[in-house]
């Protein structure tokens, strides 16, 4: 397979040296640079001591829930008590309804602030800026055939009805970096890093242990149900026999 | 792998207890691992100059040399480290493909185009 054959456009050295590496080479450096400055801006949250009993409890009752099996039904059921008692069970508890609200709260509006500094302002200036700075270029060629439903995806700022939909525009791949060097990301800067966006939308939506629900009336319902109907197997049953078997 | 440590307490009858934290760990690792092996393929069949689907057949190749691999480090303790062989084969495999064709257009259009 020689080269001529899969180029079928001449594309001037001079673009992969001023417009395709700077691409990556940018997307790549303002991934880091927003790490550190979330991590510098990044203010340890004021908990109030109720909301941390309320998030840990929980913690506690989903641990029994999972481990439930490794201790006796008795001691399981004298845990569960304490949970679901009607009267006097922590997740049963009356309390007073205190919606914190969200506007009033100038903690909460300085860190969705912070949050707006470090995500979606560097994604739009920094995407803008690249539209700008480095539109209208053809950057490379996907080495696969692709059908021409991608070409509004790949070729962005180009609008040729007849060039093949594997060549990539400059934009496109920009955006084809900003979603490639996710994992990349991960691998340079650690598990947790503020570097992807998508993986901090996933921990607001499935809710770190330390997140506590605005409302905890909610939360203590769904767990009260859970462990309502966890229905107690104790695995360890003959665990003696088995000891003295071996 | 190493340094990761998966305790599993077996005993006679066939309940195995597994360490939460340990599986996660472990799973951490692998994740590292298939991202480096994602990262490093892509690298190399944009270098060779894969194109269409020699480039597909040679992402499948290599996730079945790092299963492979990890299968050899673990040896026959597999089962003190993870829980199956098939999930460690077929997990992130979609997610780490979009490392793979990165790195893959990146090098065939650093080498290959212009």
């Amino acid at each position: 397979m020689s080269i001529s054959v899969m180029t079928d456009l001449v594309v001037d050295p001079n673009i992969r040296g001023w417009v395709f590496l700077p691409i990556i080479v940018i997307t790549f450096l303002v991934g880091i640079f927003r790490h550190y400055v979330s991590i510098l801006l990044s203010s340890q949250k004021k908990v109030e001591i109720q909301q941390l009993q309320d998030s840990q409890i929980i913690l506690r009752s989903r641990i029994l829930r999972e481990n439930a099996k490794y201790i006796p039904r008795s001691s399981f059921n004298m845990r569960r008590q304490f949970f679901n008692n009607q009267e006097t069970g922590y997740l049963t508890q009356k309390r007073e309804h205190t919606a914190p609200t969200m506007m009033t709260d100038p903690n909460m509006m300085t860190d969705m602030l912070k949050g707006n500094i470090t995500n979606v302002i560097p994604m739009f200036i920094i995407g803008g800026w690249i539209n700008w700075m480095f539109s209208g270029f053809i950057t490379t060629k996907v080495p696969f055939p692709l059908t021409l439903r991608f070409k509004p995806m790949l070729q962005r700022g180009i609008e040729l009805s007849h060039l093949d939909a594997s060549w990539v525009s400059s934009a496109s791949w920009y955006f084809l970096n900003v979603f490639g060097l996710r994992s990349i990301y991960a691998l340079v800067l650690g598990e947790n890093n503020a570097a992807d966006q998508s993986k901090q939308m996933q921990d607001q939506m499935s809710g770190a242990a330390m997140a506590m629900p605005p409302d905890p009336k909610v939360a203590f319902k769904a767990e009260w149900e859970a462990l309502e109907i966890v229905d107690h197997q104790w695995i360890l049953q003959d665990i003696d026999n088995s000891l003295v078997d071996q | 792998m190493s340094g990761s440590k998966a305790k599993s307490e077996k005993s006679s009858t066939p309940t195995v207890a597994y360490s939460e934290i340990a599986v996660r760990n472990n799973a951490t690792v692998v994740e590292y691992c298939r991202t480096s092996m994602a990262a490093l393929s892509g690298c190399t069949a944009g270098l060779l100059g894969l194109t269409g689907l020699h480039g597909a057949a040679f992402y499948i190749f290599t996730v079945f040399v790092l299963w492979f691999m990890i299968n050899l480090k673990a040896g026959s303790q597999f089962n003190k480290f993870f829980m199956s062989r098939k999930a460690l084969l077929t997990n992130g495999f979609f997610g780490q493909l979009f490392t793979y064709i990165l790195c893959w257009t990146f090098l065939y259009g650093m080498v290959h185009v212009y």
